[in-house]
């Protein structure tokens, strides 16, 4: 089995360590013996139309604004989307996705990629601090989602668009208790920084849809000991 | 060179004109700060430098205008390494005055705020030049009320990831005061590296570029100017050409530096090369360094003098100190943010290490700079991590191919090694392990 993972304008979209989404689903795969490519992309170069699975990092306003024009001239996103591949992006990089999202002080609606039906806006406040949501249609511990967010859009879904999760704590979309967004195989998140490293079992699910298999459960204490943390750290403030 | 700086060390600033009635109020000002502090230490609640800064702004809200007045002023700024460099600078330019050396006050304690600015002021009125380490939230005001000679640079870059947003409008903030300072502002010493440096200084009357070799540009990917897309080309340390960055919407670019730092040493602009051989650590406090001597040289201090001065500082403000828990002898390195680790972590010398870790504000409450901060380098290291985000730097490192231990409680952590051992750790662990081994 062979994997491609494209980690899609780091400069621009990657200011709080999102990169990491891209090296937990790398590793992930290496651990199970699967052939993995890691394949960075920058503004200006094309973006491969073959990969399998494509992480988009948080940014601010400006360069949200630059990573949306410099992925729609290019168009590959579309061609790889129609071939099946994977689509995962977080804050920033999943406001984009929808079909429009405000930004600044103007919150005048910019177009966005129209991969997931949905639209952003400012919301009454800016969301910053530790979130916690469960994953809908799961169950049992995997199902906890944690994370950080720190976003001052908010997000409402149109009928294409299913939630990713149920917020427990924290704002998520804002709007409706809701957070994140699926539709098909795009996934959109708010929780930034690298919510591949807190919550397993997401990476693992990304890795699935793009394998088109069940993959083996990994064990390994440093998450236990995380999620353990995190979740005792959010319940208690 | 050197005779001639010397000279112009001897200057003395335009003495402050106040009225008898404006001096009397600063005075009582001062003895009510100084008896605050005093109470302070008693009770042993810190050095009192920021308690008796309040009670004199309280008691005269012009103190710190008042206090900058008289003095030649060389003011250090930037994200990282500002408290080192203030004491690179304050020894050199002692170096410089010799047997004078009284004329010089500095707050070396890294009280950098007004309360603690005008503290250090306050406790020698006739110190006639002053070295002080400044926020960067109050570069503007000690710019617009002291009228600096110098100032320094560093660098710029997010403190704390939940706060990001808020560093174009601090440079926005330094550019305007710049500005209006007009030909009376300070001659600056930046560093070339950083767009968003040049660009606040493209309001400075005069500037020094430093080409400082940073390590960290992650938070400079779009022009503060027009909001284009940065581009850069690295140095290329094997053939010793420069790195470049220039803006591909506007004439924003990388400056032409004339102080240079290439690996441990550093190059003057008559192209002579200097080996600063200091006691602090690692590559970036070289560059400290040369944006140190390149200041040291506008207030009048030539290089060697500045050097030897320079040479003297080893641990200022209880960096890199070494503290002993048991039977290890463990030198205590702080790092406040992505940056200040990316620096950090190629000078961690010892095989055993403890990295700590906390997100209370102090630290940033976001720790997802983790994953931008190489920590693969330390593969073949004995690595404990330890505080209260231990979990998060347990993850990151699992995922680096680093093995390690986990412990979240702080002393047990220093007894899991034995000899000597490097300690990394953020702000809050950092002021907690320099009680627990006995600096502080
Ligand atoms: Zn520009």
């Amino acid at each position: 089995m062979s994997l491609e993972i494209v980690l899609v304008y780091q400069s621009l979209l990657g200011i709080y360590g999102d990169q990491g989404n891209a090296m937990v689903l790398a590793k992930r795969a290496e651990w199970r013996d699967i052939d993995v490519r890691l394949t960075q992309v920058e503004p200006g170069d094309e973006l491969p139309t073959d990969g399998d699975i494509f992480v988009i990092g948080g940014g601010e306003d400006g360069a949200q604004t630059s990573a949306v024009e410099a992925l729609r001239a290019d168009g590959n996103i579309y061609r790889a989307v129609d071939a099946g591949a994977v689509v995962f992006g977080v804050c920033a990089g999943y406001q984009i996705l929808g079909n429009s999202f405000g930004v600044g002080s103007d919150d005048e609606p910019r177009q966005g990629l129209g991969l997931l039906d949905i639209t952003s806006e400012r919301g009454p406040e800016r969301a910053v601090g530790e979130i916690l949501t469960r994953w809908n249609g799961r169950t049992g511990d995997d199902a906890w989602l944690t994370g950080f967010e720190n976003h001052s859009g908010y997000t409402r879904l149109g009928a294409d668009a299913e939630p990713l999760a149920t917020v427990e704590v924290g704002v998520g979309n804002g709007f409706d208790g809701t957070e994140g967004a699926v539709q098909g195989r795009v996934i959109g998140t708010y929780p930034h920084g690298p919510v591949l490293a807190r919550n397993p079992a997401l990476a693992d699910h990304l890795l699935e849809m793009a394998l088109g298999t069940e993959l083996d459960r990994l064990e390994s204490p440093e998450h236990d000991i995380l999620r353990q943390q995190r979740l005792a750290a959010v319940r208690t403030s | 060179m050197d005779a001639m700086s010397s000279a112009e060390l001897d200057r003395r600033a335009t003495p402050a004109r106040f009225t008898r009635a404006e001096t009397l109020r600063l005075q009582t000002a001062h003895a009510a700060g100084s008896a605050a502090a005093l109470a302070s230490r008693l009770a042993r609640r810190g050095s009192g430098a920021s308690i008796r800064g309040k009670v004199m702004e309280r008691l005269d809200p012009r103190s710190l205008e008042k206090l900058l007045q008289g003095r030649r002023i060389a003011m250090v700024s930037g994200t990282n390494g500002k408290t080192t460099t203030t004491h690179l600078l304050a020894a050199a330019l002692r170096a410089g005055l010799g047997a004078a050396a009284d004329r010089l006050v500095t707050n070396a304690d890294g009280a950098n705020l007004h309360y603690g600015i005008a503290s250090a002021l306050g406790q020698k009125p006739d110190a006639d030049i002053a070295v002080l380490e400044t926020d960067e939230r109050v570069v503007a005001d000690v710019v617009r009320m002291g009228r600096p000679e110098v100032m320094v640079l560093l660098n710029f870059s997010r403190d704390q990831l939940d706060r990001h947003h808020e560093i174009t409008s601090m440079g926005r903030a330094w550019r305007d005061a710049l500005e209006a300072a007009g030909a009376d502002g300070p001659v600056v010493v930046a560093s070339a590296e950083e767009p968003l440096i040049v660009w606040a200084c493209r309001g400075a009357r005069k500037v020094i570029w430093v080409d400082t070799q940073s390590v960290w540009n992650a938070d400079s990917a779009l022009c503060p100017e027009c909001g284009a897309r940065i581009e850069r080309v690295e140095a290329d340390t094997d053939s010793s050409t420069p790195g470049r960055w220039w803006c591909t919407g506007c004439s924003l670019a990388k400056p032409t530096p004339t102080w240079r730092v290439s690996n441990e040493v550093i190059v003057d602009p008559e192209g002579t090369i200097w080996h600063p051989k200091l006691q602090v650590p690692g590559q970036f406090n070289v560059s400290n360094a040369a944006c140190a001597l390149a200041a040291a040289d506008l207030m009048g201090v030539g290089t060697s003098d500045a050097i030897r001065g320079m040479r003297t500082v080893t641990s200022p403000a209880g960096r890199f100190a070494t503290a002993t828990f048991g039977d290890t002898e463990a030198r205590l390195m702080l790092a406040k943010n992505p940056a200040g680790w990316a620096e950090a972590l190629p000078i961690l010398t010892c095989d055993d290490v403890v990295l700590a870790i906390d997100s209370v504000a102090a630290d940033g409450k976001d720790v997802s700079w983790l994953w931008d901060v190489q920590f693969e380098q330390l593969v073949g290291k004995n690595v404990v991590v330890t505080g209260p985000r231990c979990g998060d730097l347990s993850v990151r490192l699992l995922y680096a191919g680093v093995e390690h231990r986990v412990q979240p409680d702080l002393s047990q952590a220093m007894r899991m090694h034995s000899g000597r051992i490097d300690v990394l750790s953020t702000y809050t662990p950092f002021q907690k392990l320099r009680k627990l081994g006995g600096l502080a």
